[in-house]
């Protein structure tokens, strides 16, 4: 089976000449969750930007990135976006529409739905994320937390093989957290999670990869990966008290 | 600024709230292009346009103020655009003439707007087959409205919460930083948008 998320060798310099991304590479496969972590300016958001597309500014005819097999370039890109779901870290910049409805149907749109079909689709996503009869609710009413199930449903519309998940959990209060992590733990597309929750990355993940300075430092699983002291500490992260404590429910 | 502020009283229950929305639009227009196209300066049709207005607003159960502030704030750029007329010869009535015109257009738009939920005027729009690209900017503008307004009151509460003596000239610069840093921010968000557009399969075409 065709991994989810295949990067090789990715490299990308900003506008301005420094090196963000040193020859990355990786892969995700189908269904697998995977916490991207690593300190502030490390290059979590650029390499997960570059997923879909969205970076470099130029699109390339060749792409380090591939897609459920198709590698990301400007003749796939509508296939790859809509395999794609990102979940930006503003949920203002993702609801850009004058209602729910508007917003959540934004996507299906651009792939040609309408009328009934449409109607059903955008219902169905609603439901999925319990906001079920927020359809004419304008965005700038509603609380973080459903702000950001909104933005979930309108990623979960266009039925997604990848989630892309920039900070998901850090400005939710601990109930909206605990919300989404019981919504993401249904799903079965894979996902790339960056993320500083360190709490999330050890329920949820099965895979974690320690990001620093725009290169790979560490893969592995998050419970043996994130209890290396040492190594959290010298990449701005630090030991999370999950894992010093023993939880007799936990699965680890 | 209210969050309020643009929907406030577009959802009441008056006759003219009821009206189709697509042909209080056509209306509106009409009036605007009659009063602001017809050649010849009747005074009696402003009378009778402005009569109907006041009728209107009367019967849309909106209080006067609210309108009448409005029609206050969009006034300024209507005078000052009549004012050039000032400086030809016969300019009074010129003057006159414009200023009446602007003001019956001002009060057509303002009385549609403030009696019609902004989603329901751009589905109609949509529906009028307005370019893609109009209707999408006009629903963006509404949409992000709001989030400007709370920046930039969370700006000037940051900025208040640091200022310990407030000189007029003071002001005036930190205002100007904050106009600054707002279009900064605006545009960096413009871009973050974008790029969330273009994540749901957004094609420029």
């Amino acid at each position: 089976m065709t991994n989810a998320i295949e990067v090789k060798n990715l490299r990308y310099r900003y506008p301005d000449g420094s090196e963000a991304l040193r020859g990355v590479s990786f892969s995700v496969g189908a269904g697998e969750r995977v916490a991207l972590i690593g300190p502030n300016g490390a290059g979590k958001s650029t390499l997960l930007l570059h997923l879909n597309g969205l970076l470099p500014e130029r699109a390339m005819e060749n792409s380090a990135v591939q897609i459920a097999g198709d590698a990301v370039t400007p003749a796939n890109f509508s296939k790859v976006r809509k395999n794609v779901g990102f979940l930006f870290q503003d949920p203002e910049d993702q609801l850009f529409c004058p209602t729910v409805f508007e917003d959540v149907a934004f996507g299906p749109r651009q792939f040609g739905l309408h009328g009934a079909e449409l109607a059903a689709k955008v219902g169905a996503a609603l439901a999925q994320v319990g906001l079920t009869g927020y359809e004419n609710r304008p965005p700038h009413h509603l609380s973080r937390g459903e702000k950001r199930r909104v933005c979930l449903a309108g990623v979960l519309v266009c039925s997604p093989a990848v989630l892309a998940l920039d900070e998901p959990t850090t400005d939710l209060d601990p109930r909206g957290r605990r919300e989404l992590k019981a919504l993401l733990r249904e799903l079965p597309a894979a996902q790339i999670i960056a993320t500083h929750d360190l709490e999330l990355v050890v329920e949820h993940c099965s895979r974690a990869i320690l990001f620093d300075r725009g290169a790979i430092i560490a893969d592995g699983p998050p419970a043996t990966l994130l209890a290396d002291e040492p190594l959290m500490l010298a990449h701005g992260l630090e030991r999370p008290h999950i894992l010093s404590h023993h939880h007799p429910h936990s699965k680890t | 600024m209210n969050p309020e502020f643009i929907d406030r009283y577009s959802r009441l229950d008056s006759p003219v709230h009821k009206l189709p929305v697509g042909s209080k639009i056509v209306a509106a227009l009409v009036l605007v292009l009659g009063v602001a196209l017809w050649p010849a300066v009747p005074w009696q049709l402003f009378g009778a346009v402005g009569a109907l207005l006041l009728a209107l607003m009367l019967l849309s159960q909106i209080p006067p103020r609210f309108l009448l502030r409005r029609l206050l704030i969009a006034e300024p750029f209507a005078l000052s655009i009549a004012a050039l007329a000032l400086f030809q010869p016969g300019g009074w009535h010129i003057f006159l003439v414009m200023l009446t015109k602007s003001t019956l257009c001002l009060a057509a738009m303002i009385l549609l707007t403030a009696t019609t939920p902004f989603t329901d005027l751009l589905a109609a729009l949509r529906r009028a087959r307005i370019p893609v690209v109009f209707v999408t900017t006009l629903a963006l503008l509404y949409r992000y409205l709001f989030v400007l307004a709370d920046e930039s009151s969370r700006m000037r509460r940051a900025r208040l919460s640091r200022s310990f003596a407030e000189h007029r000239a003071h002001q005036w610069r930190a205002l100007a930083t904050v106009a600054g840093q707002l279009f900064i921010r605006a545009s960096g968000r413009a871009e973050r948008i974008f790029a969330a557009m273009s994540a749901r399969g957004w094609e420029q075409k």
